[in-house]
């Protein structure tokens, strides 16, 4: 009797060791996915479907996670100002369309034209956020909302003319949503595809997102990635040694809106449709929480947190409607993905954060 | 610091303290002739709205006072409000009664979110904007919980009008007819076809006077101390946490009165929208009144409204105008809008960054004399 | 002493809201009256038309009832106050008269057929329920709201309430 409660206690505290060190949100939501992901059979959904929908979305969305490191690292805390990096990625998306190229010739293209955009519009943000170092956060979330209804109004106004782009009716003024067939529609996704059976295998996105993850990972190794993690811990410390911090930052910002633009194009290629307008509005938030799902927090991130808070996330917010529709008929996906997601974000907000930041 | 300035560099210093309101007068006065609005018109809408949003806005400022920033999760207070007059568009209390009723039914949602809010901010300290920002996309979900899916089944709505035909869960418009404007229609004077709420407007006014009152109290100081050093307010002996609560807490409580006044005029709740851009909404127009993340007055809510809803109302008749398109002017508001806020956040933070060199620089130089007699003994 | 006092007026402070509450759910309830000018068979006795009912209500002219029509009124509280000016006879000369009848608190809608209370019969003789069937009830909307990723999209609130209001 007595060695079975200690034999528990042990083993509880083991338990408890492990859940600290993996981080308990993570934990539930990991357990949560793998009850999805068990159940998923029971309630009649292929489970072949759902891991090549679950392994989709996660190749859409990883690039745009992976351009919260820099900042993170950096010390500029979460991105909230993605929205930039989107409207650089979807203003080289529409200019690759308009100047006519085609094919998956087109989505290099995009990324060509995006990457300057994306430079000058991180170089503004980053000079920006280096002014008002930390409130970094809530500026950098409504620079993102202002860039996006400035956008909408460009939308309009700017003289785009390719038939397939704008409205068909006043022959100007791109539409909410642009078509990607014939463009760089699985551009992708459909290089080296995997299939067996059910299961759908974006080879090409997949690779795509390692190439990038390896770069970021490399450059994160190199005397300049170094410097920058310094400042993220410790900017005294790293000013001390002789590092820039202003241009640090500034580095990092521009590599995270170059990120987000390429993130974008990476979306839209598996998506096959351009979203414009209100679209990019909210989808800092997504990304913001996945990162911090992976256990990554405002001022420390991995590629590894990269990685599995994108399949964590993405994975609950494929399963859930599925499921819980056959279980439960009740469309409640909604609510949970806002819940944790959210959730999510507080939990990382409301920690002290390490080396006492700010 | 030089005594006297010229008239020049006061009247630019004036300019950069106030860049924010200048710029909404200057758009207002481009766009108003472009509009063709006739001025009754004008006027009718903006007393209408003052009646709407002034009492929704004044409930941001005791969190200003205690330091806490822009109270973005005011939203906890609208979502308090529209559960209380879902309740009685359920229970079919009409009239002036019933918006007294959802008043008092608000009261108890609206303290539980804001002890829960302001608790989240205490452990979130110096980042009071961003965590309250995200606290109100949570919440959101959770009404949406509540609402969608509780309500029906766990929580009684009988009536069919309200519930969706499915069984359980709220329709996306709750129509409040027989409440309409009713607290608007009392008293209400119309001079040169302009309609004046009066008792809309007497409320307002009690509420103001009662902020006034309420920095005069013993509370209200120790909020403005809180405000203005944490660490100091401590040692003085003032519960920093249980202060900052509390302000949450009225604000909260506020904004549930501010809503159910907002709503009885549109007539109608739009259940799963009405509040989510309520917060950008009243936040933009404080500021565009003038406010700053740290200080903001009474006057700051009156002149905001005035120039934001101006700007609301008039922009998308002046975008047509211009280019052709209404829609351009919508983007444009919202874009000032959030525009506004930018500024406004950017203002505060590099100010605040320029007084701590300021302190820093006045701390090193007397260091450096402290250092200079040491040597010269 | 102090603390016991100050949660003394707490707590009264909290009864007087809740009385004022139950006061205001009595007071405000509203009910929608559906009055009805038509023949009624009761106890084997059948109860004619007048020609031409007016309704008002404070004072408001409501409805304007021939033979076999349906006025409706709104009412908060539990008194129905309403002036009737009756004509019985094409041509003939109206009369006017107030009545006050006492609604019930759980109908929503009321209805009461005029010649049976007229004729001064009892509650159950005029006075039933409306009920309404669910498919005319509110225009169908299955759709839940949320937008496509989740976080909804900013709307242009109160750009859908242009002008409403006169």
């Amino acid at each position: 009797m007595r060695e079975n409660l200690a034999e528990r206690n042990t083993l509880s505290g083991r338990v408890r060791a492990a859940a600290n060190a993996f981080g308990l949100p993570r934990l539930i939501i990991a357990g949560f996915l793998l009850l999805m992901f068990i159940v998923a059979p029971f309630v009649g959904n292929d489970f072949w479907t759902q891991i090549s929908n679950v392994i989709n979305r996660f190749s859409w969305n990883a690039i745009l996670v992976l351009a919260m490191v820099p900042m993170i690292h950096s010390g500029c805390g979460l991105n909230f100002g993605l929205p930039l990096g989107i409207i650089s990625g979807l203003l080289g998306a529409t200019l690759s369309i308009e100047c006519g190229f085609t094919g998956t010739l087109s989505f290099f293209a995009a990324i060509l034209i995006a990457t300057p955009i994306s430079v000058v519009l991180g170089a503004g943000y980053g000079w920006l956020l280096n002014k008002i170092k930390g409130g970094e956060m809530m500026i950098a979330t409504y620079v993102g909302f202002s860039s996006v209804s400035f956008m909408c109004m460009m939308w309009l106004l700017l003289p785009y003319h390719s038939p397939t782009m704008v409205w068909g009716f006043a022959g100007k003024g791109l539409r909410t949503t642009i078509s990607l067939e014939g463009f760089y529609d699985k551009a992708l996704a459909g290089f080296w595809q995997i299939k067996i059976g059910t299961l759908e295998i974006p080879t090409g996105t997949l690779l795509f997102f390692a190439l990038m993850a390896f770069l970021m990972w490399a450059f994160l190794h190199t005397k300049t990635g170094t410097a920058m993690t310094a400042v993220g811990s410790n900017p005294t410390f790293a000013k001390a040694a002789g590092v820039n911090v202003d241009r640090m930052r500034l580095l990092s910002v521009i590599l995270s809106t170059w990120l987000g633009a390429l993130g974008i194009l990476v979306y839209e290629q598996g998506f096959g449709f351009i979203q414009l307008y209100n679209a990019p509005f909210y989808m800092a938030l997504p990304a913001v929480s996945a990162i911090l799902i992976g256990g990554a927090s405002v001022n420390k991130a991995s590629i590894a947190n990269v990685l599995i808070g994108t399949f964590l996330f993405q994975g609950m917010v494929t399963m859930t409607p599925t499921v819980m529709n056959s279980v439960i008929h009740m469309d409640m996906s909604e609510v949970i993905r806002v819940v944790v997601s959210q959730g999510m974000i507080l939990y990382a907000l409301t920690r002290k954060t390490e080396g006492g930041g700010r | 610091m030089e005594e006297k300035k010229s008239f020049g560099a006061a009247a630019l210093e004036f300019a950069s303290n106030n860049i924010v309101p200048i710029l909404f007068v200057v758009i207002c006065a481009v766009c108003i002739p472009l509009s063709g609005f006739s001025v009754s018109y004008l006027l009718n809408e903006i007393v209408t709205r003052m009646g709407r949003n002034i009492f929704l806005i004044l409930c941001l400022l005791i969190p200003i006072m205690a330091g806490m920033g822009l109270n973005f999760a005011m939203t906890l207070g609208a979502m308090a409000g529209e559960i209380a007059l879902i309740f009685v568009a359920d229970w079919q209390i009409w009239g002036i009664p019933g918006v007294v009723l959802a008043m008092i039914l608000q009261i108890p949602f609206s303290i539980l979110l804001g002890l829960l809010c302001g608790s989240i901010l205490n452990r979130a300290k110096g980042r009071e904007m961003i965590t309250s920002y995200i606290i109100s996309f949570f919440l959101n979900g959770l009404y949406q919980l509540v609402v969608l899916f509780m309500m029906g089944p766990i929580i009684p709505i009988k009536h069919f009008s309200i519930k969706l035909p499915r069984g359980y869960g709220i329709r996306n418009t709750v129509s409040l007819l027989n409440m309409r404007q009713c607290l608007d229609n009392v008293f209400a004077v119309t001079i040169g076809g302009v309609k004046i709420p009066v008792l809309t407007f007497l409320i307002i006014a009690v509420l103001c006077l009662f902020i006034v009152w309420f920095r005069k109290t013993k509370l209200g100081q120790d909020m403005r101390a809180v405000g203005q050093d944490m660490e100091v307010a401590r040692d003085a002996g003032i519960h920093v946490e249980r202060t900052r609560l509390i302000s949450i807490v009225i604000s909260t409580v506020m904004a549930g009165f501010g809503m159910i006044i907002y709503l009885q005029n549109m007539g109608n709740i739009a259940t799963y929208s009405s509040h989510s851009q309520i917060g950008m909404f009243c936040i933009a127009a404080l500021l565009v009144g003038g406010a700053s993340v740290d200080r903001a007055s009474i006057g700051n809510v009156f002149l905001g409204v005035i120039l934001f809803h101006t700007m609301f109302i008039v922009a998308p008749r002046a975008g047509a105008a211009i280019t052709g398109d209404s829609m351009i002017g919508e983007y444009f508001r919202v874009f000032c809008s959030y525009g506004v806020i930018t500024i406004a956040l950017v203002m505060y933070e590099t100010k605040k960054r320029r007084n701590k060199s300021k302190t820093a620089q006045e701390l090193a130089r007397a260091a450096a004399e402290e250092t200079a007699k040491e040597a010269a003994k | 002493m102090k603390n016991g006092k100050a949660l003394f007026a707490r707590a009264a402070f909290v009864l007087v809201l809740l009385a004022i509450g139950g006061v205001m759910m009595v007071i405000g309830r509203g009910h929608t009256v559906y009055l009805d000018n038509k023949k009624l068979e009761y106890n084997g006795q059948t109860y004619g038309t007048p020609y031409k009912v007016e309704v008002y209500v404070n004072g408001e002219k409501v409805a304007k009832l021939y033979d076999r029509e349906r006025g409706m009124a709104t009412c908060i509280g539990q008194t129905f106050r309403m002036t009737l000016d009756i004509t019985q006879e094409k041509g003939g000369d109206k009369t006017t008269q107030s009545y006050t009848i006492q609604l019930p608190y759980n109908m929503d809608g009321v209805i009461i057929n005029l010649p049976a209370y007229l004729a001064g019969l009892g509650e159950d003789a005029y006075l039933s329920e409306f009920i309404p069937s669910p498919e005319e009830a509110v225009p169908e909307e299955t759709e839940t709201p949320g937008g496509e990723e989740g976080f909804e999209m900013p709307s242009m609130e109160e750009s859908t309430e242009m002008p409403s209001s006169t």
